[in-house]
């Protein structure tokens, strides 16, 4: 069975990334995409024995997208997903859901925030599966044979689906830019009311970098970069902010604590606003 | 069964396990994280070794009593549940289900019934292209199903969802059923490279002295001796009575199997196996008197069976969990076998047809050395008609593994 398990993440993947782009987290929007594909045909073909064998790796290959690091978005397809195998499989009696103790937090979280968001859809399929009583509560998400080689051929985690809010450019967005600039336009005049020329007060009091802005942008963009290169560039990004931090540190004014506060708060709610994205109807 | 039975067993067993719990918790660790919450220990290999009992006990503090109840809720009541927690109004619950409903997920015309025994025509998805090419390339070689599979059939057809005939033998909501796989001795050299090997439910209550007795050994049916004289006072079989000594080992400790008298000394030579094998500190425990509930161990981590002196299986626990309503329920059911690794038979050298009983060496008779015989062609080969053996070979009784099957 272990034969189709490439082709059956694929096939998940493909679904989610569908239903990804939709940018709901509805039922009716996931079940239009099922039909599309013909998902449910995913288990035609299959006889006697093999038909059980074949419902336990689905359902063990899906079981993850419903679980961090995914983002909510993909945990409700993931929901979704395992739902419509559950109910589709051919064997009979049902294969049941494996579900670790170790995640059953994780899985109780997810149905309170789908409660508090009230996303009807999402809590009604996750209590079916709880009323259908298609989770076995076990120790570990698999069985475990000692199957060291398995882990060689583990595939990796699918990138795009994975929590975004935790990721720089997340945080240091457009709106973040221009609220810095501004900052930034604020301290050039706070530093020329203080001398009597602009010229004089740019050379003597060069506490801040003066493209604080575009190189914090470029920082981001190299950011991107880095995505595809890799490790070099985090470093140099790391590096940058600090020395950032440290420029924003020396500002000797009153305005200091303020600047540093907003700056704060302002990172911070556009995280919490990228959370909240996730739970858009 | 009644709906009032099975609560009741749910109810009694549900309260007495979180009685345990609380004790359990007293004495466990709390700051550091809680042990008995497996985890891996090598990410997809094995998990980090935990307590069984408290294990069962995390999962029971958490779930409902319906959640691992065996007993099917109504529809309605859940219905009605869900709408009253979820302020939603009537009509709205209508909509929902019928959003969420199964008929949302067919993917043919209603009226039609496909035939989901075959890959569909111009699949896309990638299983189905994957899956036709396997078929023909299986059509191509004109196999049909073999042996393994119809007997894996075979042993789920009997155990899926059977209930016992007696209430009392209802395995109880809320109990453990681990899976056991146990491997054949490595010095079996046919099979070294697929690993074959039994697998056994067992449940929560069950001793280690009921798996040992579960385990199916060659080595325990072996007759050992040389009969060639005397061919008619062989015994057919020869049962686990001629070395009753046995040990599992698991997370530094042994269990013996005590319930014999031979059995009483095995302690000494287990200490001095050890020693020799430079195991680390290990303490000692009756194999009897130990239930799985009891044992701290690593799921996916092999440990020792050994009997017989010198016979060594490895024996990994792949899986525990908490029973289900679709698991067989019959306690007398268990150690319940749901995997056997099939040996195809050794056949007769000189007439091919019959399982082999005999195998003999510094034998002028045989076509190789050593070589094996059934009864007949033995007997025919290496006796005269008056039963007066042939010449100078030796002949041992052999139990073939495939026979045992
Ligand atoms: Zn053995
Ligand atoms: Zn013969």
């Amino acid at each position: 069975m272990d034969f189709f398990r490439k082709q059956v993440k694929s096939d998940c993947e493909e679904l989610l990334r569908r239903f990804q782009e939709t940018d709901s987290v509805r039922f009716e929007v996931f079940s239009k995409i099922w039909r599309e594909m013909n998902f449910a045909q995913i288990f035609y073909g299959t006889v006697g024995h093999e038909k059980r064998a074949f419902s336990r790796l689905v359902l063990d290959s899906t079981c993850r997208f419903f679980l961090p690091p995914f983002s909510f978005q993909i945990r409700v397809g993931g929901l979704y997903l395992l739902y419509s195998l559950y109910r589709c499989q051919t064997a009979s009696p049902s294969e049941q859901i494996r579900l670790a103790l170790k995640d059953w937090d994780d899985m109780k979280k997810f149905e309170k925030d789908a409660v508090d968001a009230q996303h009807v859809d999402v809590v009604y399929i996750f209590r079916q599966l709880m009323f259908l009583k298609a989770f076995h509560f076990t120790a570990m998400p698999t069985q475990l044979t000692y199957n060291k080689k398995k882990k060689v051929e583990r595939s990796a985690l699918c990138e795009e689906f994975i929590e975004r809010a935790s990721r720089p450019q997340q945080l240091i967005n457009i709106e973040l830019l221009e609220e810095l600039s501004n900052i930034h336009d604020l301290y050039k005049k706070l530093k020329s009311s203080v001398s009597m020329t602009t010229e004089q007060a740019d050379s003597s009091v060069n506490l801040i970098h003066k493209d604080l802005v575009p190189q914090l942008r470029s920082t981001v963009v190299d950011f991107y970069k880095w995505q595809q290169r890799k490790v070099r560039h985090l470093h140099r990004f790391l590096f940058k902010i600090i020395c950032m931090c440290v420029f924003l540190d020396n500002i000797s004014c009153s305005k200091r604590a303020g600047l540093l506060a907003s700056i704060k708060s302002k990172a911070y709610g556009q995280a919490s606003e990228v959370c909240a994205l996730c739970y858009r109807f | 069964m009644t709906n009032a039975i099975t609560y009741i067993t749910h109810k009694s067993l549900r309260t007495s396990y979180v009685i345990q719990g609380d004790s359990m918790a007293a004495s466990g660790p709390s700051a550091d994280g809680n042990t008995n919450i497996p985890d891996y220990e090598y990410t997809d290999v094995n998990t980090t070794a935990f307590h069984i009992g408290s294990f069962r006990n995390e999962w029971l503090s958490r779930l409902k009593a319906e959640d691992c109840s065996y007993q099917q809720e109504d529809d309605d009541a859940f219905d009605a549940n869900f709408a009253k927690e979820m302020g939603v109004a009537a009509e709205t619950m209508t909509e929902l289900k019928s959003i969420c409903s199964l008929d949302s997920l067919r993917c043919h015309p209603e009226d039609e019934q496909p035939d989901t025994e075959v890959v569909p025509p111009d699949p896309t998805l990638k299983t189905l292209v994957q899956r036709k090419k396997k078929q023909d390339y299986r059509a191509s070689l004109k196999v049909t199903k073999n042996r393994h599979d119809l007997y894996a059939d075979e042993l789920e057809r009997l155990t899926v969802g059977r209930r016992p005939e007696e209430v009392a033998d209802l395995v109880p909501e809320g109990e453990v059923i681990l899976t056991i796989n146990i491997y054949y001795p490595a010095i079996f050299e046919k099979f070294n490279y697929i690993r074959p090997h039994m697998t056994l439910l067992m449940t929560g209550s069950h001793s280690l002295a009921e798996l040992r007795d579960a385990i199916c050994c060659v080595s325990d049916l072996q007759v050992c001796g040389e009969f060639s004289n005397t061919p008619d006072i062989a015994p057919d079989f020869i049962s686990k009575d001629h070395y009753k000594s046995a040990f599992f080992f698991f997370e530094g400790v042994f269990y013996n199997d005590m319930r014999f008298q031979e059995c009483q000394d095995i302690s000494m030579t287990v200490i001095e196996w050890a020693k020799a094998r430079n195991f680390p500190p290990h303490s000692q425990a009756k194999m009897e008197d130990t239930q799985f509930v009891d044992l701290k161990v690593k799921v996916g981590f092999p440990y020792l069976y050994c009997h017989q002196g010198d016979c060594e299986h490895l024996v990994i626990i792949t899986d525990v969990r908490l029973a289900h309503r679709n698991d067989c329920l019959d306690k007398k059911l268990y150690p319940l076998l749901t995997h056997k690794h099939r040996v195809t038979t050794q056949k007769c050298a000189v007439c091919h047809v019959f399982i082999g009983r005999w195998f003999t060496t510094n034998d002028q008779f045989a076509p190789s050395e050593p070589c094996l015989f059934c009864d007949k062609c033995f007997r025919m080969l290496h006796y005269d008609s008056e039963g007066n053996k042939l010449g100078d070979f030796l002949a041992y009784p052999y139990v073939d593994r495939g026979a045992f099957n």
